[in-house]
């Protein structure tokens, strides 16, 4: 039997994901690259994420990554979201290596929307 | 698990089981068939009444089957021998581009060799307009390879016609016809064929088994690919797997005795699958309803990514694309040959029904299929 290509926490974070949707009123980016699309909303108070979502058109490990990027950011400084780097992720999901780029994209949008946030403020 | 993949493989039928068993187990069975003591004797009574029934199903005689591993061994000794045997009437070969690649492969490697391969594209329907063939048929044409049902779409060719304008200009027709032996009539004596793969494991017969058939018509050879016995007219040499030759020759004689009934159950099993999806926004069927094998079905839908939606249809077994290319992230080559977007092949979903499928998984089916089709189009944002 070939493995499983998706750990539990993926099949998890993907069946049910709780960040998914738009935060209206709050900031937010979208980037639509390598085949895949994500959008991602913040609500920001005092400098600080108070909630995060997400819309994603793309693999389960994409959709996986984004909704624990999501819970891992809020109650982060805003500022954090500039630099935000996915490698994390990547490890703690097992993301395939052929997929690296896909959860690139979800970096570059988050590192996107905090400057969004941070123009805005 | 509910398994609606049965273009993939199928089951494998008790009664095969049994009469595998049987031919494995009896005394003298396991002698070779190709000895001239009695016991030897015995297996190759075994393997000739199991040609009978192959023969039988696709209308021939048995001596004009080959036995082989499967489908991609008979394409290749079909297309390999027969150009390399033809080699002196010229190096033209003709297919189509929606081809398995156990014929695709076989012609790039005869391109890489020198020959010269037209690749057709198919109507927007799936199907070869015989216009394109007609005007594609050169004096050097030797080899035509039009498959009879694609295993991805379950388009079916119109092989009669496609053969009686190879035979108009002296051209052989090679069918591939893993996805349709044992599963549409077929009447070889009748058919403008030369050459025509088979398998069991499509038709709920063992894996590792199945054939060639080799039109007994002048100029109609192929030359061997392997070499090392006298056995089946040394077209295919080594000893004869008696065992899997019974297995598939009761899988053909099930298959005969079935196929009406198994046809009508297929039929219905896809309009009731069709009927409760069609209604979904931004559905498309791959292929075309009218001239589908009635077995499979094959689904995109917009603005859904493919893999996401394979994990969202769990327990649910279907393929995106062919099943020998579900590892690769690639979209199909044969949905883009369609014309379909990277992003609508990329979200195609064969679903393939069966002999055991019930009504009860069509309906479970419908309802995962339109539950994940609307979770994941509300997950996405905006195109």
């Amino acid at each position: 039997m070939s493995a499983d290509p998706y750990s539990d926490r993926v099949r998890a974070l993907f069946a049910r994901p709780e960040h998914a949707g738009t935060l209206e009123g709050g900031a937010s980016a979208s980037i639509d690259d390598q085949g895949v699309r994500i959008s991602l909303s913040a609500r920001v108070s005092d400098g600080q994420v108070e909630a995060m979502a997400f819309q994603a058109y793309g693999c389960p490990h994409l959709i996986a990554a984004a909704e624990a990027a999501c819970a891992e950011l809020e109650g982060r400084d805003a500022v954090e979201l500039l630099e935000f780097a996915a490698s994390g992720l990547m490890q703690s999901l097992s993301v395939p290596v052929e997929k690296t780029g896909r959860i690139l994209v979800l970096e570059d949008a988050i590192r996107s929307l905090g400057r969004v946030i941070t123009e805005t403020q | 698990m509910i398994y609606l993949d049965y273009a993939a493989s199928t089951p494998v039928d008790p009664a095969v089981i049994e009469s595998m068993a049987v031919a494995m187990a009896a005394p003298g069975n396991y002698a070779n068939p190709s000895s001239t003591h009695s016991e030897g004797r015995y297996s190759n009574e075994l393997i000739a009444r199991a040609a009978g029934q192959l023969a039988e199903l696709v209308g021939t005689s048995p001596d004009r089957l080959i036995w082989t591993s499967g489908a991609t061994e008979s394409d290749n000794l079909a297309i390999l021998g027969a150009a390399t045997y033809r080699e002196d009437r010229g190096r033209h070969l003709v297919s189509m581009r929606t081809e398995h690649k156990a014929v695709t492969d076989p012609f790039a490697t005869l391109a890489q060799r020198g020959f010269e391969v037209t690749w057709l594209d198919p109507d927007p329907d799936g199907r070869l307009g015989l216009d394109k063939l007609q005007s594609a048929l050169r004096d050097d044409t030797q080899l035509v390879s039009v498959m009879h049902v694609n295993n991805e779409t379950g388009i079916v060719q119109d092989i009669a016609g496609i053969g009686e304008l190879c035979r108009e200009r002296g051209v052989l027709y090679h069918v591939d016809a893993a996805q349709s032996c044992g599963k549409l009539p077929i009447d070889l004596d009748a058919l403008p064929v030369d050459l025509m793969s088979m398998t069991a494991h499509k038709f709920y017969g063992p894996k590792g088994i199945g054939a060639l058939y080799i039109a007994d018509r002048k100029g109609v050879h192929v030359d061997p690919m392997l070499f090392g016995g006298g056995q089946q007219r040394r077209l295919r040499p080594g000893t004869l797997p008696t065992q899997q030759i019974v297995g598939l020759g009761e899988t053909a004689a099930i298959a005969t005795q079935r196929m009406a009934q198994d046809l009508e159950h297929l039929r219905t099993l896809r309009d009731r699958f069709w009927a409760g999806i069609q209604d979904l926004p931004g559905l498309i069927v791959n292929g075309s309803l009218e001239h589908g094998f009635p077995g499979i079905l094959n689904v995109s839908a917009a603005g859904v990514e493919g893999e996401s939606l394979l994990l969202a249809l769990e327990p649910l077994c279907v393929a995106t694309g062919s099943a020998c290319n579900s590892k690769s992230q690639e979209p199909s080559y044969v949905l883009r040959a369609l014309g379909l977007s990277d992003e609508l092949a990329q979200a195609a979903i064969r679903f393939s029904f069966g002999r055991p499928t019930t009504e009860a998984e069509v309906d479970t089916a419908i309802a995962l299929y339109r539950g994940a089709v609307t979770r994941l189009r509300q997950l996405a944002p905006a195109a």
